[in-house]
């Protein structure tokens, strides 16, 4: 098992170094620039070319990256050009209200999406199976800050249950929370609905049903069991993306987060904020998957075996 | 069945406690939004800071302020004079006053702060001033290296907050981030990036400026700035009470804000002008005639009746309104024309073609219109390119992001036309965006004049005195509108909009809603 997860870990080498090229050559060839934000009325060019010569802006792109990745794999990513500040202190700073958000996110897309997955399976073509389908299916394609901005009017205006927006209280995590998790929630119940039905026609299933065990507890206790492996893949899968799938939420609901505070960098330019930002959610997928790859060898040896 | 929902929301959140106390605001607490473009600010350093938001003039008192007619008012300094060669200026400072932190403001806090611009991004506001001479405990002089007659309007800036020496040097870097000491009515209780900063009365504040109507601490005594950048999220917090006032409103929120119960409005004269760069180096546009009958096609009256409801004011030249050196000869003011507009398109040769577009040489007239996005920036220009091809000009547009677009006006020759705003009080922005130092970006118009070279000279460094700034600036200004090399299109007003928690005096004082009508402002 060790093995196996060296492995997996030495995979995400290469991975994380063309993933992090990717980042730093999308972050400067889109045009922009963050030394126009530091630029007022009256400034002169010389004082414009002397800020682009102390934030190394006018060295090789090549040597900018060497510089940049150099420093990130020794844990510093760097100086905010505008936010002024350590990134390393604003990823600090937003993390926690990006992993709460999408933490509670992704619980209740696994557990409404399981749930809903499970009672569709379970009353296969049925009205049952139909009409939550079709509605989980409705609620995830909606855009997400479309569907935020639904969510304000209708039980922040018009009921006025929950808060418009911020993070002052945790009542005001319920909106954003539930933005995200309808996303989710459609990918797990349709992925739960698909692995049960395969479940169901398995030989084992056969034997339980011809030993006499009473059909819910087959469904519950062994094909639900049994479904679960891939859904656990897809869930690991959406760590990062629940994190990445938060920046239009926390923008809608102005809430702090890695969102927020890339929307804010990208709006400005500000090259180590936006790599850092963007290095953050790559490595947040890339150690989801590998939790998945992990969890998935731990509940099935014959994963293992094959990797052996 | 209400409850039935409620609590299943909340059950399927976890861990979200099922309580659901909404936020009161106590009494004489308030909770104001900062205008969007403020959102990110990283500090309240005066000094080294490159971007501050609206409640920095709360914690931070400036020499002198500006009114909303751009007068010039004391806050700290009582009196000042500079003399007639414009060498060396003279300030009184208000006796009294003390900082936060109970140190107290007086000629040394002046010795010892202008020179702290030095070498900092923010260093051409004191350029021009050689040395600061203590004259007794409350005069100061100010020894110029030249005469610089915009030196009350650079002592009117919120990056002229005058911090507690004390504070500044012992916080070094950290200075505005975690602390930040001003002898303003509002001392900092909490500051969180791109969130909200709390701020508390300066109980013992007694030099509010004539300006204001209370001469005493404020009346708020908890007053929330939350930063929020989303508009139609700011404006739902404000429709149900979650905040009570916004420091900036789009304009098109104004008849849903006019519609809200319990919502007032109050404006003030804009800082701003929507504008049309034309690039003179780029066919057709350097042809005079082709650049006038452009200037010359677009409908004023139109864009502000249609598109911004009637609020604000039709621009006919550069700069806003209340700028003594918007004053013009009047024939030099660009009005919608098309008559004349189509009378210069045949006299440059470019005949009317069958499809409404015109032909010169078997060449449509067809011309690039950039924008940016932005609801208003968008519905300006769809109907710019509507006025342009009533007078046979074909304009083609394209949009792009905010961050986006001055990159490509570098590039200098893939531009025709642009429609763009700008927020500036002060004629200097003549400079900032005609100067043949700056072509491309941020002189769109990527105008590179010998005559313009040697007027933008005489009013950026040959003025001695104000009037002589203002006589240079408006000569300057107006051989700018004689090249038309930008079409003038709308004078924005600030909007802001408040809640029946709060009275607002009827009249705001200042540039903007600052500290001078801040203190003003009652929980009711």
């Amino acid at each position: 098992m060790t093995g196996f997860f060296l492995k997996r870990l030495l995979l995400l080498v290469p991975v994380f170094l063309a993933v992090s090229m990717v980042i730093f050559a999308i972050v400067h060839l889109v045009p922009g620039d963050p030394i126009d934000n530091l630029l007022s009325v009256n400034s002169s060019p010389e004082q414009k070319a002397q800020l682009v010569a102390r934030y190394g802006l006018d060295k090789p792109l090549w040597e900018q990256y060497a510089i940049w990745l150099g420093k990130a794999l020794r844990g510093d990513l760097g100086d905010a050009i505008i936010l002024k500040r350590p990134v390393s202190d604003l990823i600090a700073m937003n993390l926690p209200h990006s992993l709460a958000l999408g933490g509670l996110a992704l619980i209740f897309s696994t557990i409404v999406g399981i749930t809903a997955g499970a009672l569709a399976a379970i009353n296969k073509n049925s009205w049952i199976d139909r009409t939550t389908m079709t509605v989980i299916l409705l609620g995830s394609t909606v855009p997400s800050f479309w569907l935020g901005l639904l969510m304000i009017m209708l039980f922040a205006v018009q009921l006025g249950w929950f808060p418009v927006s911020g993070a002052r209280s945790w009542d005001a995590l319920v909106l954003p929370v539930l933005t995200i998790g309808l996303g989710g929630v459609a990918l797990v119940a349709r992925v739960t609905r698909v692995a049960m039905l395969e479940t169901d026609r398995r030989d084992f299933v056969m034997m339980l049903h011809a030993k006499g065990v009473p059909p819910r507890q087959i469904e519950l206790r062994h094909v639900l069991r049994h479904a679960l492996l891939p859904v656990i893949t897809i869930l690991s899968l959406r760590i990062g993306w629940i994190l990445g799938g938060a920046v239009t939420v926390e923008f809608v609901f102005a809430r702090p987060g890695l969102g927020s505070l890339l929307i804010t960098a990208l709006n400005q330019r500000d090259y180590p904020v936006v790599q850092g930002s963007l290095l953050m959610l790559a490595v947040a997928v890339m150690l989801g998957t590998l939790l998945g790859d992990i969890l998935q060898a731990v509940m099935d040896p014959r994963i293992r075996e094959r990797i052996k | 069945m209400r409850f039935t929902i409620k609590t299943l929301l909340l059950a399927g959140s976890i861990l979200v406690p099922a309580s659901l106390a909404t936020f009161v605001a106590a009494a004489q607490e308030a909770t104001f939004v900062m205008p969007s473009s403020d959102v990110g600010a990283p500090s309240y350093d005066p000094i080294r800071g490159t971007k501050l938001n609206a409640a920095t003039t709360l914690i931070y008192d400036r020499m002198v302020i500006q009114d909303a007619d751009q007068s010039f008012h004391g806050q700290l300094a009582t009196e000042w004079s500079s003399t007639e060669d414009g060498m060396s200026w003279t300030f009184k400072l208000r006796p009294g006053v003390t900082f936060h932190d109970g140190e107290s403001f007086n000629a040394a806090t002046i010795a010892w702060w202008i020179p702290k611009f030095a070498g900092t991004e923010n260093a051409f506001m004191t350029e021009a001033i050689e040395s600061v001479e203590i004259v007794d405990d409350l005069t100061v002089q100010f020894t110029m290296k030249n005469p610089d007659p915009n030196l009350l309007s650079n002592m009117a800036s919120s990056f002229m907050g005058i911090p507690s020496p004390k504070a500044y040097d012992a916080a070094g870097d950290g200075y505005g981030i975690n602390m930040a000491v001003g002898s303003g009515p509002f001392t900092l209780e909490s500051f969180t990036i791109g969130q909200e900063t709390v701020l508390a009365a300066n109980e013992n504040y007694a030099w509010a400026s004539g300006l204001s109507v209370n001469q005493g601490p404020p009346m708020i005594k908890q007053l929330t700035i939350r930063e929020i950048a989303e508009d139609s999220t700011a404006f739902l917090e404000l429709s149900t009470g979650g905040v009570d006032m916004l420091l900036s409103v789009p304009t098109d929120f104004l008849p849903r804000l006019e519609a809200a119960a319990a919502v007032s409005v109050a404006q003030l004269p804009g800082t701003g002008i929507f504008y049309m760069p034309i690039n003179t180096t780029v066919a057709p546009f350097t042809d005079i005639k082709v650049r006038e009958a452009a200037a010359l096609a677009i409908n004023q009256k139109e864009i502000l009746d249609n598109i911004f409801g009637g609020f604000g004011a039709e621009a006919h030249n550069f700069l806003i309104g209340s700028l003594l050196e918007a004053n013009v000869d009047a024939a030099l003011n660009i009005s919608h024309d098309p008559d004349r507009a189509n009378a210069l398109l045949d006299e440059a040769g470019w005949a009317m073609g069958a499809d409404g577009v015109r032909a010169k040489d078997g060449v449509p007239l067809e011309v690039a219109l950039w924008t940016q996005n932005g609801t208003e920036f968008k519905r300006v220009t769809e109907v710019v390119q509507a006025d342009l091809k009533a007078v046979g000009i074909g304009a083609e547009i394209t949009v792009f992001d905010s961050a986006t677009i001055n990159d490509q006006y570098r590039k200098g020759t893939e531009h025709q036309l642009a429609i763009r705003s700008y927020s500036w009080a002060n004629s200097d922005i003549i400079d900032w965006f005609f100067s043949g130092q700056r072509l491309g970006y941020p002189n769109v118009s990527m105008w590179n004049d010998p005559k313009a070279e040697l007027l933008n000279e005489a009013a950026m460094k040959g003025s001695r005195t104000w009037e002589e700034r203002v006589a240079n600036f408006t000569a300057y200004h107006e051989y700018v509108l004689s090249q038309f090399v930008f079409a003038p299109i709308y004078e924005p007003v600030q909007i802001y909009a408040y809640s029946d928690r709060i009275t607002v005096p009827d009249t705001i004082r200042g540039t903007r809603l600052q500290s001078q009508s801040i203190v003003d402002i009652a929980v009711k």
